[in-house]
């Protein structure tokens, strides 16, 4: 290639020499450099991790640097059962179905449900919002906030959905019975803080309006709740993901024994396209 | 204690890359296996002429990357029933961004019963097909044999659908393939002729993945080049579904009632008391 001087210089220093991590300490091992012969998770040695420490736990210290309180690893762990299977009819799941079903290598269902699952509805964007929306609205009046979000947010069609704020409105056009009794349970646990109990309160204002929690404000508020140190709303998105991935597994996995022939393709009748995508 | 490794190799990679496809030189340009991407490639080859290139390695002609589009649009059908663009659906209906959705559908593509998979296997099976021909193996008896290794499959790659017989993209391919001047190679010409044994057999006939194995295969591409080369041939179509459901109510896509997952699991009963 002819060398040229293009409109192009590489900024000096801007990038650093190695990488670096608050998170994972690895012992070399003597005879090989490349291999650990010990590892830490925030000082804890993962040998003893591994004898007294449960899932939840190490998660959270994954992500906050300290072991739980007992009250914040129940928490955690009743909200992991809750919403450990988003259920076959979500959409997440049904991705993982037709992943399944389809022949898919099934070292892609996984990766191809949670992709479905980072949506905006129903999904982890909706929890991240969620977690934007009730951080710092604990402080208002909560019947003036209701009044002033229905006023902001109108009802766009009764087809679709009525969503106030993120996490808070209606699901199927009613109001979502499993996410108020899930949301009910962990706000009675010792752990639950003022974000579920917020939510609550919320959600009982709401109720007249024919709206209530959905299920990504449940796990915003737990998440909120939880106190994970410096936590942002991204982190929720990434937790959400997680928690949800056993029941997304667990659906794609059942569809991928099954023949193609067993998940629904529906007739040339039900299918319709509208006269506008049609060539005549 | 152990012997001390010798990591060598490993140390002198430590913080450099080497890489055999090119790369960008700030101030230089950007090299791609021996060309210059701004100077050679933008503005006078083809899209579809870099992916094959990056791909393979080899750069190659237009008449045979438009052949390789034509095949691309063939595999870029709007119609959510498709697993792969079903995936893509859903993702619109759950408001999810349209590289979370379209990647989804085309990584569903990298399957056993569509997309990658029989492409891949395809071409292995037409280039074996064709050295057994040359070893004056009869059809019957290349088919036989595909049918001893595969013993569970019932079919030969390349030669059946799962939704219909038939495939209404071979006359269209075929009529582009003349419309360009390629020449029917010897792997294509086989694959004609398996594909009228295997109908007035089986009834079944040769699909665009048959005849897609057969044309790369006849255009010099290793049964690893072509997977390659048609990772993201569904997108297109992914992304349309995606598009149609995004614009609707959200999870207006295909609703189910409760009742309508049959279940066929245990019947409601009490956790035992030592959970």
């Amino acid at each position: 290639m002819q060398k040229k001087i293009l409109e192009e210089n590489m900024r000096e220093g801007a990038f650093a020499k190695h990488l670096s991590s608050n998170i994972w300490l690895e012992e070399p091992s003597e005879d090989n450099p490349y291999l650990a012969k010990s590892c830490h998770c925030h000082g804890y040695d993962l040998m003893e991790l591994m004898d007294k420490c449960s899932y939840e736990e190490m998660l959270l210290l994954m992500f906050q640097g300290e072991l739980p309180t007992p009250e914040r690893k129940q928490l955690l762990k009743s909200l992991m059962v809750a919403l450990a299977n988003p259920g076959p009819r979500h959409p997440a799941t049904r991705s993982a179905m037709c992943a399944g079903v389809g022949k898919t290598d099934p070292k892609h269902i996984l990766p191809i449900a949670l992709n479905i699952m980072g949506g905006d509805h129903l999904g982890a964007g909706e929890v991240a919002k969620s977690m934007q929306f009730m951080h710092g609205m604990p402080k208002q009046d909560m019947q003036n906030l209701v009044k002033n979000l229905i006023s902001e947010n109108p009802r766009v069609n009764q087809e679709e959905d009525w969503v106030i704020a993120a996490g808070f409105g209606s699901h199927f056009g009613g109001i979502d019975p499993m996410a108020q009794a899930i949301a009910a349970k962990l706000a009675g646990l010792p752990g639950a803080g003022k974000y579920l109990r917020w939510g609550m309160e919320f959600s009982d204002v709401l109720l007249s309006h024919g709206l209530g929690w959905r299920i990504p404000g449940v796990a915003a508020a737990a998440f909120l709740d939880m106190k994970i140190s410096g936590l942002k709303p991204w982190l929720g998105i990434g937790l959400f993901q997680l928690i949800s991935a056993p029941g997304l597994l667990a659906h794609g996995l059942e569809y991928h024994l099954k023949p193609l022939s067993a998940y629904p393709f529906p007739t040339d009748d039900n299918y319709i396209i509208e006269s506008h995508a049609k060539k005549n | 204690m152990q012997k001390k490794i010798d990591t060598t190799y490993l140390d002198q990679l430590r913080g450099v890359i080497h890489s055999s496809k090119g790369g960008w030189i700030v101030g230089e340009g950007v090299h791609n296996h021996g060309y210059s991407m701004m100077e050679d490639f933008v503005g006078h080859v083809s899209y579809m002429q870099v992916t094959v290139l990056n791909a393979t390695g080899r750069l190659p002609d237009k008449n045979f990357t438009a052949m390789l589009e034509a095949i691309f649009i063939g595999a870029s059908w709007p119609d959510s029933r498709i697993w792969c663009n079903q995936i893509g659906a859903f993702g619109g209906t759950m408001r999810t961004s349209p590289s979370a959705a379209t990647l989804a559908g085309a990584l569903a593509a990298d399957s056993r019963a569509y997309g990658t998979y029989p492409l891949v296997e395809g071409v292995s099976f037409i280039q074996m097909a064709l050295r057994e021909k040359q070893r004056n193996l009869s059809i019957g008896d290349i088919i036989a044999k595909e049918h001893k290794l595969h013993p569970s499959q019932g079919y030969i790659m390349g030669y059946s659908r799962p939704v219909a017989k038939g495939d209404a993209r071979i006359p269209a391919l075929e009529r582009t393939r003349k419309k360009l001047g390629l020449p029917k190679g010897d792997h294509l010409k086989l694959a004609f002729k398996i594909a009228k044994y295997i109908h007035k057999n089986t009834g079944e006939y040769i699909n665009a993945s048959g005849y897609v194995s057969a044309l790369l295969s006849d255009n010099g591409f290793s049964a690893l080049e072509a997977g390659r080369i048609i990772t993201t041939i569904v997108s297109s179509g992914v992304m349309a579904c995606y598009v149609d459901t995004q614009s609707r109510p959200a999870q207006s896509f295909l609703p189910l009632r409760c009742s309508d997952i049959k279940y066929t699991g245990k019947p409601p009963r009490v956790l035992p008391n030592s959970t």
